[in-house]
């Protein structure tokens, strides 16, 4: 039988696969990310959410060396997004860029999943809430917005980014303060959102200001009030809820979260790549000109975060009846 | 004056000759693959854009949405399997041509149509970007709706011999689009627990399934009896006679608008746009026959997704919002540059902006050139027997359906709605009514509760706002127009 190389060598590497997969297994966590690594936006194309996720898995490339690619999988509040996550195995592979409308979710029961069902990697991000008109809307503050919602009832349209999350809950809290009640318009990208404003199809747009940036600073859209503690470095003119008399201080993050199932050592091979992208100088000029506050939570606040969160919400919706 | 000689040499320096040639050919193959889109292709490419100047990378990316809106028509004439979502409408007549042995001449009008519809889309861009984000804003939700609905009339057009048979399949698309999280109220509903389909059942499992999946279970059924059905014709000139350009230019041109037009509004683009266009050609030629290998059903689909790119770059370059999937991806390649798309890009980078304006047609003209090199060559699958390409197109379908989201549940799916696409088919149900309604279901049933919403529950909405009483005045009449004339002829018949 003549001598046949390639018959040989191929039968070698047939015995010696069960033993470098195995290897590879118990080295798992050291090569991470051994392949594309999907960052899961779970808002549409469009918006600052949508911004910050392509932003991340650009910094992710460029300082980890990540091959990222990014997927949007908006709808029904979020969960469309968790479950696309929670769908795929726990392996790190599928992060999940959410925002703070995921413990809202949850607390309504519109995102059947438990707080537990996820690890909460890192906050990255957070931006408050506005109260946005047009440039040609009468009303110039808050109270001229709080007084005619109440004197007549049902007049304005109010909308904005999901339905029950972060924006329609500042609506709910105004609305118990200064004793009036709204509809309110869902949409399901945070871009959407100063076009149908400016386009006429709502009056008064509930929406983080850097939805609609370029309409803000061109004066399009004009702020009533914000809800940052003081007045936000980036929006100097504008006036807060609180020193119009609107004790409502409250921002939305935006961070990552990966299967709760995922182990302790890939976990910490995205903390440490997630340390790179908040050292880098392009993070910084990114947050500065998008206009985001830097809050860089580790797992152990953000989870603390979410878990208060849930609570304070949940005892509010309890409150208004929107849960019982 | 010196913008624009800077735009040009730009544009003819050989990076961005280059980025332009590489972001073309890259396209066509995405495109021609099926689970693989734009979108996915830009957001792949975004890497390799780091260390280029932001004129290039912007080359680049343009130059692959354009190129891969229209590969997506490669593979749904020769295969039947639509590579993009938005060259399903191609699919029907395309592969209908293959079947004759005019894969070639199907080719050739999908080309022509493609860059036509490019060059317009981009002219309008160039021209018109101001003005028309204006009349995109003018749509609110009961304008999409409205215009979701004319889209809906145009199933009578597609349901072949049986208007009933049609009207089943679209019943049976809205079910499907109904299967998924309520977009107002956020609640799961039809999704049997099933968390893979929370989000919705994927376009494109049903498109691969209905087209790709069931065409290859009738080839594999035929290529026994019909032995040997090779080299059903030769693989030749891919451009079109000046007798031909004659016949198909108008339906280009009006593809063209219709996908500019479409292509503006955030969440419609090409997907609907390509069934708007090849319902409005077939309602200005009743007499062709549709849906047998008709070149003016390759012509309008082709022309209308490749006019929505210069369309959806409206609203991004107007008002800092993307249009459709892809171009939201090419903000973040601007935004890594330092870069926020919006009208002060205008004043702040005039080159950039003339290199993307300029780009665009660029990239239809060397997305015409490349693909006529190679089309010869991707032609040849029309030569391969009967047996030989059902098996390649089950793969093909399989792989797209897997490559979706990496689920084995999308493949099983797939397979499923390949049985169903056959048996309709041995039924002769017409498929494409499903598609087109599934494509549209989610954008009427949204818009028409978020209208309902803003009104406070008031039908009125639909009727006061202006843009929406002429959709639904255009839906109504194209019901009722057809109807109208198929009395009369039928009296004119009796006289």
């Amino acid at each position: 039988m003549p001598f046949n190389p390639t018959r040989r060598s191929l039968l070698t590497a047939l015995g010696a696969a069960p033993l470098v997969l195995r290897i590879k297994g118990a080295f798992a966590a050291a090569g991470f990310p051994e392949k594309t690594v999907n960052l899961v936006i779970w808002s549409g194309a469009g918006g600052a959410l949508d911004t910050y996720g392509r932003q991340l898995a650009e910094l992710l490339t460029k300082e980890a060396g990540w091959t990222v690619a990014v997927q949007n999988r908006p709808g029904g509040s979020g969960a469309v997004g968790v479950s696309t996550v929670l769908a795929q195995a726990p392996d790190g592979y599928n992060l999940l860029v959410c925002t703070g409308t995921l413990t809202f979710g949850i607390a309504q029961g519109l995102i059947p999943f438990k707080l537990e069902d996820l690890r909460y990697v890192r906050a990255m991000q957070a931006e408050p809430s506005s109260v946005a008109v047009r440039a040609d809307s009468p009303l110039k503050t808050l109270d001229d917005f709080v007084t005619y919602m109440r004197d007549n009832p049902n007049k304005l349209r109010v909308g904005g980014h999901a339905p029950a999350g972060f924006h329609q809950f500042i609506l709910f809290q105004l609305g118990k303060m200064g004793k009036f009640e709204s509809g309110w318009i869902p949409h399901d990208a945070s871009g959407k959102v100063p076009l149908s404003l400016l386009g006429g199809h709502m009056d008064v747009a509930i929406m983080t200001p850097s939805s609609g940036l370029s309409q803000v600073e061109s004066g399009e859209v004009r702020l009533l009030g914000i809800t940052t503690e003081e007045r936000s470095h980036f929006f100097p003119k504008v006036p807060t809820f609180k020193e119009q008399g609107y004790d409502i201080v409250d921002s939305i993050w935006r961070g990552v979260a990966v299967h709760g199932k995922t182990p302790d050592d890939i976990v910490a091979r995205i903390q440490e790549a997630i340390d790179k992208v908040e050292a880098s100088r392009d993070w910084l000029d990114f947050q500065n000109r998008e206009k985001q506050e830097n809050i860089n939570l580790g797992e152990k606040a953000f989870t603390q975060l979410v878990n208060r969160q849930l609570a304070n919400q949940t005892e509010f919706l309890k409150s208004v009846g929107l849960v019982k | 004056m010196q913008v624009l000689v800077d735009t040009l040499a730009v544009l003819f320096s050989l990076s961005g000759l280059l980025s332009v040639i590489a972001g073309a050919a890259i396209g066509i193959v995405v495109g021609a693959l099926p689970g693989l889109g734009p979108s996915i292709g830009v957001s792949l490419l975004i890497p390799f854009t780091y260390s280029m100047s932001p004129e290039n990378s912007m080359l680049l990316l343009i130059s692959l949405y354009m190129a891969a809106e229209y590969g997506g028509s490669i593979s749904a004439i020769l295969l039947s399997t639509p590579g993009t979502a938005a060259a399903a409408a191609t699919t029907i007549d395309g592969f209908a041509m293959t079947q004759k042995g005019l894969g070639n001449k199907a080719l050739a009008i999908s080309l022509s149509a493609s860059t036509v519809g490019g060059l317009i889309g981009g002219v309008a861009l160039l021209f018109l970007a101001m003005p028309l984000s204006k009349l995109a804003l003018q749509f609110g939700p009961a304008s999409y709706f409205a215009v979701g609905l004319f889209g809906l009339t145009s199933v009578a057009a597609l349901s072949g011999g049986s208007l009933v048979k049609g009207l089943i399949g679209a019943a049976l698309g809205l079910l499907l689009a109904f299967v998924g999280i309520d977009p107002i109220a956020g609640m799961p509903r039809f999704t049997f627990g099933r968390i893979e389909l929370f989000e919705g059942i994927p376009m494109l499992a049903v498109l691969i399934g209905l087209f790709a999946v069931s065409e290859s279970f009738l080839l594999a059924e035929s290529a026994g009896k019909t032995r040997g059905g090779v080299s059903k014709g030769a693989v030749r000139a891919v451009y079109l006679t000046l007798k031909e350009w004659k016949e198909l230019f108008r339906t280009m041109v009006s593809g063209s608008v219709i996908g500019t037009f479409l292509g503006i509004l955030p969440g419609v683009g090409g997907n609907i746009a390509c069934w708007v266009a090849r319902d409005y050609a077939m309602r200005r030629n009743p007499k062709l026959a549709f849906g047998e290998g008709e070149p003016h059903g390759i012509a309008a689909p082709e022309a209308s997704n490749n006019a929505t790119v210069g369309g959806a770059m409206v609203p991004l370059l107007a008002l800092g919002v993307p249009g459709s999937p892809t171009t939201a991806v090419i903000v973040g390649a601007l935004v890594l540059h330092g870069l926020r798309p919006g009208p002060q890009l205008f004043a702040e980078q005039p080159v950039l902006v003339y290199t993307i304006l300029l780009g665009l047609l660029l990239a239809c003209v060397v997305m015409f050139l490349i693909a006529s090199v190679s089309l010869p060559w991707m032609s040849r699958v029309i030569n391969l027997p009967d047996s030989v390409l059902a098996a390649g197109i089950l793969i093909f379908a399989i792989l797209g359906a897997y490559s979706l989201r990496n689920l084995a549940f999308d493949v099983w799916l797939t397979v499923g709605f390949g049985v169903l696409g056959y048996l309709m088919k041995k039924l002769s149900f017409p498929v494409a009514p499903v598609v087109l309604a599934l494509v549209l279901g989610y954008l009427v049933e949204t818009n028409f509760r978020t209208a309902l919403v803003t009104s406070r529950g008031s039908y009125g909405i639909f009727f006061t706002d202006p843009v929406s009483a002429v959709f639904l005045a255009l839906s109504l009449a194209s019901i009722l127009y057809p109807m109208w004339r198929s009395r009369r002829d039928k009296r004119i018949k009796a006289a």
